[in-house]
C-alpha cells in the first residue's frame, strides 16, 4: 500500500514538473508569441488585443494559474489554427492514436515473446542466431522504411488494407482499426525486435537460476519449467521495458502518422509545432507527457501483481 | 550387486565448450544400496556435482551428455532401467518422484513469484495427480515433516518470507514430496550457517532414517561427511580415488590424495592444550616448525573501543531515516603486534562490518580506533590515506577483488605507485619480493587474474596487501571459498608472513575449526556485540555464553566416532538488529571471568 501511495505521489509531482515545462515554452520562447501568432505585418491594435485575450501581460504565475486551472477543469483554450476547442480536438485525436499504440504494442507483445523464449531455450544454436539476426535488422531500420514495405506490400500489391487516411474510433470501430492497422504494424516491427532481445536476455539469465534447475528435478516438464516457472519470472522485466517504450511510441508516431496521412495525435503535435500554436502545443504535449506517465505508473503496479517481492518496498 | 537401489558403471561425462568437449568425469562406479547415505566428496572440479546430475540426467541441460557408461535405477516396482537411455517421459517419471533432489543455494533454489505451496504441490499434481485440497493438505503434512513453524501460514507466502534455513527446508520438503526413494543432497548445507546446518544435517539423517530412503550427498565438507556417510566414494579429477566404508576411508585411507585430504581438514579440538597457532600439516611437505613467538609480542597495536556503526533503513516518498541496522553495537577489543585476534560469528553477526569501520571503509558511529598511536576517526582524508597503509584487507572472493583488465604485476604495484613508495627498477624488484613472499613464480606478474585458479588469486591479493607494509592485515573471510587443500596452504603462508614480518591479523570468518588452528585470541560475535572474548585455550576449552557453547556444539567435527548429529527441532530465529530511531540499546558490559576472559553480562 505505501508503495501504491509513493508511486501515486512521485507521478503526481512528475506531472507538476512537466506542466511547469510544457506551460515554460510559451515564455521561453524567443520572441513576441502575439506577434507570431499573427505575424509581423499585424496592426499593433490587434496584436495588444490578442495579447490581452491570451493574457500574456498577467505576472507569469497567474498566467500558469490560468493555465492549470484550464487543464483540471477541462478548459484547454482554443487552438489558434483549427480554431476548435483544444480538449474536444485532443480526445478524438488521441483516441485514434491510442489504438495504433496499444494495436502496435500488442503486435510487439505477442510475437517478441514466444520469439525470445524460443531464442532464449535455443541458445548459442542456430534458432537464436536466427532470432538475433531478425531483431538486429528490426532494431536498425527506421519505422518509416517498414511504413513504406508494407505500404507497397499490403496496399498497393495486394490491397488489403488502406496506405493512408483516418477514422474516429468512437463513430467506426472496424474502419478505424483498418485505417490504424498498418502504422501500428510499422511501428510495431521495431519495437517487436528491441523487446525480442529483452526477452531473450531476461530469459537466458532466469534459465540458468537453480530453481529452474529444481523444478525440472521435480519432473515437470519442459513446458512447464520454461513457459510457467521461467516465463512468470521474465514477466515484470519485459514489462517494464514495453512501458518504457511507451513514449518512443508516442515520439515515432508523428513519423509513422505523417507517413500514412493518418492525422492522429502525432500529426496534430506536427501541424500545432509547425505553425506555432502555442496553446494547442502545450496542451498536447503536457498530454502526451502525461499518457507517457500514466503507463508506466500502470505498469508499475501490474509488476506488483506480476512479482511479489515489490510488496515489501 | 542386484540388490543396489543405484549402480553406477563406468560413467563417463563430456561437456561441449568452444574448445572442443571436455570430459567432466570418466569411468566412475559405485553403488547405493537401499536406505543407505552414500557420500560423494571432492574438491571443485571433482566432478561430484555432475556425477549426481547425471543420475538424473539434468547434466544435458547444462551442456553436458552422458558419453559413455550406465546408470541403473531401480525402480519401485521392482523393474530396473537405464538412466542413460530412458526416454524423456520416463525420466520426467523418476525426477521428483523417485528421486528427490536438493541444491546448494536455498535462496536460489526457490521461484521468486510462486507461493510455497504451489512449488510444493506441482511434483504432486504431476506424479500424483492431487490437486486441490488433498494437494494442500500433502503439502501440509510435507511442512510439518521439516518441521517448519505456523504451517498453515508459510503455504501462502513467497521465498522471500523466509529465512534461508526454512527455504532450504521447504526445498527438502519439495524432494520428499513423492517420498523418494533416492535423495541427492548436492552440498545442501554449503551456504548455511553451522547452527543451520546441524539442523538441516539432523533433518536429512531423521527423513533418511523415517522412510527408509538412501541419500546420496554431496559434499566438499570432509567433517560433513564424518557425521552423515555409511560409505563415501572420494573424487578428484573426474574420477574415483578411493570408495569404501565411512570408518575405514577415516581411519586407513589407502590413496595419497584421501590422506592429503584428510590432513588438510581442520578439526575441531586438535589445538587443544597447544599455547599457539600451527600451521596445518600438509601431506608431501615436510611438517612446518611453529612459527616463533614473536619477540614484539604484547605491544598493543591495535586498539578498538565502544565501536558502533549502524546503517540507516530509509522509506517513505522522501526516503526519510525511520529506523537503523545495528550491524555493531559497542564493540571493543584490542589487538597486540603480531598476533591473530579472530572475529567468529554467523552471517549478520557484524563481524565483517566491524573490520570494514576499522578500515573506516564504512563510517562509524561512535567508538575510538586507535593503530599504532593514529586515532583513525578523528583523521582527515590526507591523514587517513596515510594510515591505510599500515592497514590492509583480504576478501573473500579473489576473483572479485582483482581487476580482470589488468596484469597482475600491476596490481600488486599499484599501492606502491599510489603511496609514492617505489618507482623505476626499484618498483619492479619490490614487486619480485611480494610475488616470491607469497610463493608465486615471478613470472605469473604478467598474467591476468582469470589464468590463475583460486588459490593462486588469494595468494595476489595477499601479495596486493602486503605491498605497504601494513602493520594489520584484516582478513574477511579470506579462505573461506577456497578447496581444503588450498585453503590450508593460503593458511600456512598467512602463519609464515606473521613470523616473519610481525604482522597482525583480524581474522574474520565462521569457520569455527579454522579460527582454533590460526588464533591467538578468538571474540565470537552475535547481533552486533561480542558476547565473549579470550584466549583460544578459553573460548574453545572453557566456553562461557550460552552462543559461544550453541556455536561450538554445532560444528560438525570430521571424525565419524563422534557424530552428534542434533534434533533437527531447535528453531532460534535471530532477533532483529533493526531498531527505530532513537533506540538506545544497553552498553556492553563483561564479566572478567579469568584473567582477560570475558564475557557479556547481558541476556
Amino acid at each position: 500500500m505505501s508503495f501504491l501511495i509513493n508511486r501515486l505521489l512521485s507521478t503526481l509531482l512528475t506531472l507538476f514538473l512537466v506542466s511547469l515545462i510544457t506551460f515554460a515554452i510559451t515564455n521561453l520562447l524567443p520572441g513576441d508569441v502575439a506577434m507570431m501568432i499573427m505575424g509581423t505585418q499585424a496592426n499593433p491594435e490587434a496584436l495588444e488585443g490578442l495579447r490581452q485575450s491570451l493574457g500574456l501581460h498577467d505576472p507569469m504565475l497567474v498566467q500558469y494559474g490560468h493555465w492549470i486551472g484550464g487543464v483540471l477543469t477541462g478548459d484547454w483554450g482554443t487552438s489558434l489554427i483549427f480554431k476548435a476547442p483544444i480538449g474536444d480536438l485532443l480526445a478524438q485525436k488521441i483516441r485514434a492514436s491510442a489504438l495504433i499504440v496499444v494495436l502496435s504494442m500488442g503486435i510487439a507483445l505477442a510475437a517478441a515473446v514466444p520469439l525470445g523464449v524460443w531464442a532464449a531455450v535455443h541458445r548459442d544454436r542456430w534458432q537464436d542466431s536466427a532470432a538475433s539476426t531478425a531483431s538486429l535488422l528490426g532494431v536498425s531500420l527506421p519505422d518509416f522504411f517498414w511504413g513504406i514495405m508494407l505500404i507497397l506490400l499490403f496496399a498497393r500489391t495486394l490491397g488489403w488494407l488502406p496506405s493512408s487516411g483516418f477514422a474516429d474510433p468512437a463513430i467506426d470501430f472496424p474502419l478505424a482499426l483498418r485505417h490504424a492497422f498498418l502504422p501500428a504494424l510499422a511501428l510495431g516491427l521495431g519495437l517487436m525486435a528491441h523487446l525480442t532481445r529483452m526477452t531473450r536476455s531476461t530469459m537466458v539469465g532466469i534459465l540458468n537460476q537453480e530453481f529452474i534447475r529444481v523444478a525440472r528435478a521435480k519432473g515437470l516438464s519442459e513446458r512447464t519449467v520454461i513457459w510457467r516457472y521461467g516465463l512468470a519470472n521474465a514477466l515484470g522485466p519485459v514489462m517494464t521495458i514495453a512501458g518504457l517504450q511507451i513514449g518512443y511510441l508516442f515520439g515515432s508516431i508523428i513519423v509513422v502518422e505523417t507517413l500514412f496521412n493518418f492525422t492522429g495525435m502525432g500529426w496534430l503535435t506536427y501541424q500545432a509545432l509547425l505553425n506555432r500554436d502555442l496553446p494547442l502545443i502545450q496542451a498536447s504535449v503536457f498530454v502526451i507527457a502525461a499518457v507517457v506517465m500514466l503507463t508506466n505508473l500502470v505498469v508499475d503496479l501490474l509488476y506488483v501483481l506480476v512479482d511479489p517481492r515489490i510488496r515489501l518496498e | 550387486m542386484t540388490q543396489a537401489l543405484v549402480a553406477i558403471e563406468g560413467l563417463k561425462v563430456a561437456f561441449s565448450t568452444d574448445h572442443g568437449p571436455v570430459t567432466a568425469v570418466e569411468d566412475v562406479s559405485f553403488s547405493i544400496a537401499p536406505g543407505e547415505t552414500v557420500c560423494v566428496v571432492g574438491e571443485s572440479g571433482s566432478g561430484k556435482s555432475v556425477t549426481s546430475l547425471s543420475l538424473m540426467r539434468l547434466v544435458e541441460f547444462g551442456g553436458g551428455r552422458i558419453v559413455d557408461g550406465r546408470l541403473r535405477f531401480r525402480r519401485g516396482d521392482g523393474s530396473a532401467i537405464d538412466v542413460t537411455t530412458a526416454d524423456a517421459a520416463t525420466m520426467r517419471s523418476l525426477r521428483g518422484n523417485e528421486i528427490g533432489m536438493i541444491f546448494q543455494e536455498p535462496m536460489t533454489s526457490l521461484n521468486p513469484v510462486f507461493t510455497i505451496e504451489r512449488q510444493l504441490t506441482d511434483g504432486l499434481r504431476v506424479h500424483r495427480g492431487l490437486r486441490g485440497a488433498p494437494a494442500r493438505a500433502r503439502a501440509l503434512e510435507l511442512l510439518r515433516e521439516v518441521r517448519i513453524p505456523e504451517p498453515e501460514r508459510r503455504l501462502k507466502q513467497y521465498p522471500h518470507e523466509l529465512s534461508g534455513g526454512m527455504r532450504q527446508r521447504v526445498v527438502i520438503a519439495m524432494a520428499m514430496a513423492c517420498a523418494p526413494r533416492l535423495l541427492i543432497a548436492d552440498e545442501p548445507t554449503t551456504a548455511l550457517d553451522v547452527t543451520i546446518q546441524a539442523e538441516i544435517l539432523g533433518l536429512i539423517d531423521r527423513l533418511k532414517r523415517d522412510n527408509g530412503m538412501a541419500v546420496l550427498f554431496i559434499t566438499h565438507d570432509m567433517a560433513v561427511v564424518a557425521q552423515m556417510a555409511d560409505r563415501v566414494v572420494v573424487m578428484y579429477r573426474g574420477r574415483v580415488v578411493e570408495e569404501g566404508p565411512v570408518a575405514e576411508i577415516f581411519e586407513r585411507p589407502r590413496e595419497d590424495y584421501t590422506k592429503a585430504l584428510l590432513a588438510a581438514v581442520p578439526r575441531l579440538g586438535a589445538m587443544r592444550g597447544k599455547p599457539a597457532p600451527e600451521p596445518m600439516p600438509l601431506l608431501g611437505a615436510e611438517a612446518e616448525a611453529a612459527p616463533p613467538r614473536m619477540t614484539e609480542r604484547g605491544r598493543r597495536l591495535l586498539e578498538v573501543s565502544h565501536l558502533v556503526t549502524r546503517f540507516p533503513v530509509k522509506s517513505g516518498p522522501l526516503r526519510l531515516t525511520r529506523a537503523h541496522v545495528h550491524a555493531v553495537e559497542d564493540v571493543s577489543f584490542g589487538l597486540d603486534v603480531g598476533e591473530t585476534l579472530a572475529l567468529v560469528g554467523e552471517s549478520g553477526c557484524g563481524k565483517s562490518t566491524t573490520g570494514r569501520s576499522i578500515l573506516r571503509l564504512v563510517e562509524p558511529q561512535s567508538g575510538t580506533i586507535g593503530l599504532d598511536g593514529w586515532d583513525i576517526r578523528s583523521l582527515g582524508p590526507v591523514d587517513l590515506r596515510r594510515a591505510r597503509r599500515d592497514m590492509q584487507m583480504v576478501f573473500q572472493d579473489p576473483f572479485a577483488s582483482l581487476n580482470p583488465y589488468r596484469r597482475l604485476r600491476d596490481q600488486v604495484a599499484e599501492p606502491l605507485v599510489n603511496f609514492g613508495l617505489a618507482r623505476g627498477s626499484a618498483l619492479d624488484d619490490r614487486v619480485a619480493e611480494l610475488f616470491r613472499r607469497v610463493e608465486l613464480p615471478a613470472d605469473f606478474g604478467s598474467r591476468y587474474p582469470h589464468e590463475l585458479s583460486g588459490g593462486q588469486r588469494q595468494r595476489v591479493a595477499i601479495a596486493r596487501a602486503l605491498a605497504t607494509d601494513p602493520k594489520l592485515i584484516i582478513a574477511d573471510e579470506a579462505v573461506s571459498a577456497l578447496d581444503v587443500s588450498v585453503r590450508a596452504q593460503i593458511l600456512n603462508l598467512m602463519m609464515r608472513l606473521q613470523a616473519e614480518f610481525g604482522l597482525s591479523f583480524l581474522f574474520i570468518s565462521h569457520d569455527m575449526a579454522v579460527v582454533e588452528r590460526v588464533s591467538h585470541r578468538i571474540g565470537v560475535m552475535y547481533l552486533g556485540r561480542i558476547v565473549e572474548i579470550g584466549t583460544r585455550a578459553q573460548i574453545f576449552e572453557d566456553p562461557r555464553h550460552p552462543y559461544t557453547r550453541a556455536l561450538l556444539a554445532a560444528v560438525p567435527i570430521a571424525d565419524p566416532r563422534q557424530r552428534r548429529l542434533h534434533d533437527d527441532t531447535v528453531f532460534r530465529p535471530l532477533p532483529s538488529p533493526v531498531h527505530p530511531v532513537g533506540h538506545v540499546p544497553a552498553p556492553s558490559t563483561y564479566d572478567e571471568v579469568e584473567p582477560g576472559h570475558l564475557v557479556l553480562a547481558l541476556d
